[in-house]
């Protein structure tokens, strides 16, 4: 079920409705189990489609279990190797090759959130963070959210069940902001990733075209048009589609975590990966670069090696978090430039903080300059690492030796200046344009204004939406 | 439950109310500009439809009428070989429309008869002679022609039409429309604001895609008559027909059954068939394989429609002088004068109309067709 047609629409307002009609806990837990069957069996033509998600639900939900009643770290070892292993061989992964793979098609959207979420339960599990027994209906609900089960975001168990245990509460003002954030969602969506994705699978054909043999200047030209449109279609693409499920969620009695706070702000790599699909890096910094640190600070004790052990957590962490986006060999490429990113940010970050003080990098952090020079040069990374998620490695290599390493480098510092000077310009002209916008803000703060500015923004996304062939997809549900 | 229902009430009530301003305000600044009385859609993109495909969509309902019509159909080579005005002179006692649509196969062509058919009278669809123009290029399977990224698998442009404005729902039966067809008009006066949004869109557009798509800057006729193409160009032509056709070397059966389906419906409308078995440069049906496979399965099909009544076959594939064509398809300004002349000659001198022996379900006797003679 595409986020994007009216059928998930109508089925989101009938889910809506019919939570609203059972307002109890047991009510809407009952409505969520239903839309949720329904949501999966959409992406199904056959039972025996959904089985191997079944089983692996029942095996995790047994482990969790197992692990709660029986906290040790052997329990936890053992059940982390069973449900990752079982992850692997599911996810097809290409290196395991044919042997090892289910022989008939089956559902594999979600599968990766859902063990997020089953890893989560089964860590807290140990820490004895779960008093209690999960109840098989909690436990489905909350792996398999309809909401979150295709890209996250990735809810705290404890934080669903503290909300899936109170009767719905809604009031106007919150009706109103939910359906105000649904319809920011699908702008983002319909219009914003919409515009972008033509212009980027344009961009990047031509690009591609192997026929056509632009100079270099040109051709670092187009490579930097289709890295940048690829990555706006990329963040307006998967923040409308937050949007769009938070608030929904927010009418149907849940609150799911924020996923986005303005990336493009960013001032270094590390900052970004607070502000990019904020769910998956707290998780992999709670699961992963957390115990990795500490497990590292225990074996090396030299105060002068300390503050290294951050640049390898950052790197192993940023690559693992790399890797997990695909399971072909450019992922690995993806993954490593994750890792040297975040690595080398740490590495400045040090050597920086030796050289001025901590006081003295903190300032110089704050010149103007150097913000937008930094947050020129993080937007470049990026989007230029983000390459790996729209070329196939033999493609990225052709392009690789098309620009040369000095096209490269050239390209990235193009980029980053470019990116600098656009971060520059957008800031200033918000700032000019700030008495306005609290204007407009006062004038639409009545009933008939406010939903007179929603209807048109309806309107805005039902107008470009028909300039398109086809809506766009949702582009996380890839990875 | 209330307080959902009341949010939704208020926002189709903002819909409705700024719609409606909305179409007001673009009829007032762009008055709906009447499409002409004859169907050209060479002129699709001076015109607010823009596109061959939506031009053909919602303008059809102008063919639900008793005239005589000449309805010309096929892909580019059509629009561009046979222009409308040209072929209307030298036929003037019918209606002469072009609803070829550019990068069409046997598919698509089917379905405009469809979208023809359900707009028609049977009355008005026994005064229909389709001139079907045929080429390898037209028997593109559907998988190599409809199944891109950039649409849902299989739609054709035709399809992305339906779809677009919702006059259409899509199910597994196949399109089903929501606003009947012969309420289309309306239809397009409602969408009026949507179409101006469009123009105006493409209009601000037009270098960046002209760009984006490495389009070549648009040629006048004087320049189009004088090109004379390279070897390098010749095989870069080739090179991509072999793609476009699915990098194939024999062309399937479905797209001749289709053509053998299309004109079976035609004919038991009451229709008449032309069939232009359409040229293209010399060195270009030679370095195509697909050409050579297609010319021994064509002459097998026309030899087996030739003997319908109602269904003539004009050979025209023997006018591939290379010289002729301004590229792999396209004949030269210069020469289309000339097919007109040859495509009014067979109009007019074919056998009279079969829809004249039909009624609706049984067969009655003919009255003289009405199409003219020939011309001098």
């Amino acid at each position: 079920m595409s986020f994007t047609s009216p059928t998930f629409i109508a089925f989101v307002l009938a889910a809506v409705l019919l939570t609203s009609a059972l307002p109890t806990p047991g009510g809407r837990s009952g409505v969520l189990l239903g839309a949720n069957l329904v949501f999966i069996g959409s992406y199904v033509d056959s039972v025996i489609q959904v089985l191997p998600l079944a089983g692996f639900l029942v095996l995790c939900y047994a482990i969790i279990e197992g692990v709660r009643r029986r906290p040790s770290s052997t329990s936890l070892a053992v059940g982390l190797a069973i449900v990752i292993g079982c992850f692997v061989v599911l996810k097809k992964f290409s290196f395991l090759g044919p042997s090892l793979t289910l022989p008939f098609p089956y559902l594999i959207i979600g599968l990766s959130y859902v063990l997020f979420r089953v890893l989560h339960l089964m860590i807290d599990a140990r820490q004895g963070e779960l008093a209690r027994p999960v109840s098989p209906l909690h436990f489905f609900n909350y792996t398999c959210n309809f909401l979150s089960f295709i890209a996250g975001p990735i809810q705290r168990y404890q934080d669903y069940a503290a909300h899936a245990n109170q009767p719905l509460a809604l009031n106007e003002d919150k009706v109103f902001r939910a359906f105000a954030r649904v319809i920011a969602g699908f702008l983002k969506v319909g219009v914003a990733s919409a515009i972008f994705k033509y212009l980027f699978d344009n961009m990047s054909a031509r690009l591609l075209e192997t026929a056509l043999t632009p100079s270099l200047p040109m051709f670092i030209g187009l490579y930097l048009a289709a890295a940048v449109f690829y990555t706006v279609y990329l963040y307006a693409n998967f923040a409308g589609y937050m949007d769009i499920v938070i608030g929904v969620a927010e009418l149907m009695g849940q609150q799911l975590p924020e996923n986005f706070n303005q990336p493009f702000l960013a001032r270094s790599f590390l900052d970004f990966w607070s502000r990019w699909h904020m769910t998956l890096s707290d998780w992999f910094k709670t699961y992963l670069f957390n115990p990795l640190l500490t497990a590292l600070s225990r074996r090396v004790t030299s105060p002068k090696v300390g503050p290294y052990l951050g640049v390898v957590a950052f790197f192993v962490t940023f690559l693992v978090m790399g890797v997990w986006h695909g399971t072909t060999p450019v992922f690995v490429v993806y993954g490593l430039l994750m890792g040297a990113g975040a690595s080398v940010n740490k590495l400045w970050q040090v050597a920086m903080t030796k050289r001025f003080g901590k006081k003295g990098y903190k300032s110089l952090t704050e010149k103007t300059a150097v913000i937008y020079v930094s947050r020129g040069l993080t937007f470049a990374y990026f989007a230029l690492a983000l390459t790996c998620l729209w070329l196939e490695l033999p493609q990225a290599l052709w392009l690789a030796g098309r620009l040369g390493i000095w096209g490269g480098v050239l390209g990235y510092g193009v980029l980053a200046l470019a990116a600098g000077l656009a971060f520059l310009a957008w800031d200033t002209l918000i700032a000019l344009l700030a008495p306005l916008r609290a204007g407009a803000v006062r004038a639409a703060g009545g009933v008939v204004a406010r939903n007179m500015v929603l209807s048109l923004q309806i309107l805005l996304i039902l107008m470009i939406t028909s300039f398109f062939h086809k809506a766009p997809e949702f582009v996380y549900r890839a990875f | 439950m209330k307080l959902i229902l009341i949010q939704i009430a208020r926002l189709l009530g903002g819909l409705i109310a700024i719609y409606g301003v909305l179409l007001a305000v673009s009829l007032a600044l762009v008055p709906r500009t009447g499409v002409a009385q004859r169907l050209d859609a060479s002129r699709a993109s001076t015109s607010l439809f823009l596109t061959e495909p939506k031009y053909v969509f919602m303008t059809r309902n102008q063919l639900n009428t008793n005239a005589d019509k000449v309805i010309l159909l096929g892909a580019s080579n059509m629009l561009v070989g046979f222009k409308q005005t040209q072929v209307q002179t030298l036929v003037p006692g019918a209606e002469v429309h072009n609803l070829s649509v550019g990068g069409s196969n046997i598919t698509q062509l089917e379905q405009i008869t469809e979208l023809v058919r359900e707009v028609q009278t049977p009355e008005a669809r026994r005064h229909n002679v389709y001139v079907i123009g045929l080429w390898y290029g037209l028997f593109a399977d559907d998988k190599a022609r409809w199944y891109t990224a950039d649409r849902h698998p299989g739609d054709t442009d035709i399809d992305i039409e339906r779809y677009r404005y919702g006059f259409y729902r899509r199910t597994d039966a196949g399109p089903v429309p929501n606003l009947p067809p012969q309420d289309m008009d309306i239809g397009v006066l409602l969408i009026h604001p949507y179409l101006v949004l469009d123009s105006v869109a493409r209009d601000l557009t037009r270098s960046l895609r002209g760009f984006m798509a490495a389009k070549p800057a648009a040629i006048t006729d004087a320049q189009r008559n004088a090109v004379v193409l390279s070897d390098a160009e010749k095989l870069k032509y080739l090179e991509f027909w072999r793609e476009y056709m699915g990098s194939v070397t024999t062309l399937g059966d479905a797209p001749f059954h289709t053509l053998q389906h299309m004109v079976d419906g035609i004919l038991a409308d009451g229709g008449r068939v032309v069939l232009v078995d359409m040229p293209i440069p010399h060195w270009h049906a030679q370095g195509a394989v697909l050409s050579i496979d297609y010319r021994q399965r064509a002459g097998a099909v026309f030899a087996a429609l030739r003997g319908r009544p109602g269904v003539t076959v004009l050979a025209m594939n023997e006018a591939d002088t290379d010289d002729d064509f301004s590229d792999e398809v396209h004949p030269k300004p210069r020469v289309t004068e000339g097919w007109a002349k040859r495509l009014a000659a067979s109009l007019n001198n074919a056998p009279e109309l079969p829809t004249r022996t039909l009624a609706v379900g049984t067969r009655r006797e003919s009255p003289p067709s009405s199409l003219p003679a020939s011309p001098p």
